[in-house]
């Protein structure tokens, strides 16, 4: 098959690759970029492990074929880290203990972002909800939605700060 | 209609393998700027061991845990610490890795007996510094590492436990299965829509006696997880087997709990030390679990005055079980 010529952005850098248009973004990001903290876990858009942020939206990875990313814009894990200090939402998982096996992490980070982004004072169930497509079988969600709480708290306060 | 209801359940269960050995062992050695490696086959799946065992040698050496490095789960430098399972990694390995770092504390002290002239007894270390008594002697463990490098000493200590236990008898099942147990209890609030058949967990109390918990947040996070689990057990969870084949092979036909599924979890950690115990720890992994899918069935029992006696109780399941009475 002839390759697919694919231009996309990815954690802000412009990427140009030749690809085969049967590849799914998860596989691109992972065996041909080698950003390997996205995680392929069903493979069938159920678990969220492969969770990616694709123009401000939350996708599965696993979902999306490589084609449907040209000349989109990709953020995965390894993109919220600002000149190496980490994401407060990275911060606040580390800090409430809601990392455990590690596998769905970097899904509900990037979840847990992309509701952020757009509700920076969530309620309890609307992080239960920004992250139920995300599937956790070690911490039973308590301190990931904690994390979440933490993490808006310190956005707020940021924010309160700039404006003051 | 909606109807609330409450249930406990009690559990207890022995850590480590039924009636058999199951031995860990560990290597800690001390290096030349007096932070330390740990050696051991225990794997961290998630439930935080390499930490807990970091603790444990920091504890035991009396040097920082920053200054602790753990090499786990590697078959070709590590020594066996048998699988992580049984609920026995702080149990098993943490005694492994707390003897192993006595073993190497006591090269240490040996050496800083002679450099002292004092009885090695009433020495001991705190923060990377030897003491004497309540005092501290303003000599850093290095320094004396340095002097057995000098000597051609090495400063590496190796350790290994075995749970007490004894096969049980035939005959009549007596024996001692396991050295230790953990006990747990957990209340259940659950909420049960008459109409949909529909279970809502709507709180989850767990209290746990771990022994002492090494990790206190990491006891939480596994008390956490295992309700979750539990959950799933009660209401969502089911192998169906058709002719050698599982029906419901992939996660859009195997359904586990998401966090809209979830409900709050309280847990409450009971220290009850374990003299066995390396700082008295027992175990939780799997104690976590085990009481849930009973509480929340017995909290449905309440709420309906119906006793179920299939897992999982699902909406289905529920409606015919209220149709039939």
């Amino acid at each position: 098959m002839a390759e697919f010529h694919l231009e996309m952005k990815v954690n802000g850098k412009p990427i140009v690759l030749d690809v085969d248009p049967g590849l799914r973004l998860l596989d691109v990001l992972r065996d041909i970029l080698h950003l390997t903290g996205t995680k392929e876990g069903c493979g069938e858009g159920e678990c969220g492990a492969c969770s990616v942020i694709l123009n401000g939206k939350l996708v599965d990875s696993c979902l999306v074929l490589a084609p449907q990313a040209n000349g989109q814009e990709v953020i995965t894990i390894e993109g919220i880290a600002q000149n190496g200090e980490l994401d407060s939402l990275q911060k606040a998982f580390l800090e409430a203990g809601a990392v455990q096996c590690g596998y769905c992490t970097p899904g509900m980070i990037l979840a847990a972002k992309v509701l952020l982004d757009h509700n920076s004072t969530p309620s309890r169930l609307e992080i239960s909800k920004s992250i139920s497509g995300n599937i956790c079988r070690c911490t039973g969600y308590t301190k990931i939605i904690q994390a979440v709480e933490i993490a808006a708290s310190r956005i707020a306060t940021k924010e309160g700060a700039d404006h003051a | 209609m909606k109807k609330r209801g409450y249930g406990i359940a009690n559990m207890w269960y022995g850590i480590g393998n039924t009636a058999n050995h199951n031995p860990s062992g560990a290597f800690v050695d001390i290096l030349d700027d007096g932070t330390a490696i740990v050696l051991t086959g225990c794997a961290d799946i998630g439930q935080g061991s390499t930490t807990v065992l970091a603790q444990i040698a920091a504890e035991t050496l009396g040097i920082n845990i920053e200054d602790v490095v753990v090499v786990a789960a590697d078959t070709e430098v590590t020594p066996d610490a048998g699988a992580t399972s049984a609920s026995r990694q702080t149990y098993v390995s943490g005694n492994a890795v707390r003897l192993a770092a006595k073993n190497a504390r006591e090269q240490v002290l040996a050496k800083a007996s002679e450099e002292l002239n004092i009885q090695a007894e009433r020495l001991s270390i705190y923060q990377g510094q030897i003491w004497v008594g309540d005092n501290p002697s303003g000599v850093m463990i290095k320094e004396i590492i340095t002097q057995c490098r000098s000597e051609g000493v090495l400063t590496l200590g190796h350790g290994s436990f075995d749970p007490v236990t004894t096969k049980l008898d035939s005959e009549t099942g007596q024996g001692i299965p396991y050295a230790t147990y953990a006990f747990a209890t957990q209340v259940a609030e659950v909420e049960v829509d008459t109409e949909t058949g529909i279970v809502e967990v709507k709180k989850i109390v767990a209290a746990h006696d771990v022994g002492k918990a090494i990790n206190p947040q990491n006891v939480e996070g596994q008390i956490e997880g295992g309700c979750s689990m539990g959950i799933g057990y009660a209401l969502l969870e089911e192998v169906v087997v058709k002719d050698g084949e599982i029906q419901g092979p992939g996660m859009s036909t195997y359904l586990i709990p998401t966090a809209m599924d979830v409900s709050e979890v309280y847990p409450i950690i009971i220290e009850e030390y374990e003299a066995s115990g390396p700082y008295g720890a027992k175990g939780v992994g799997e104690p976590a679990l085990v009481p849930t899918a009973a509480a929340i069935a017995n909290a449905v029992a309440d709420a309906l005055g119906i006793r179920m006696y299939e897992l999982p109780l699902t909406p289905e399941r529920i409606i015919a079980t209220i149709k039939r009475k």
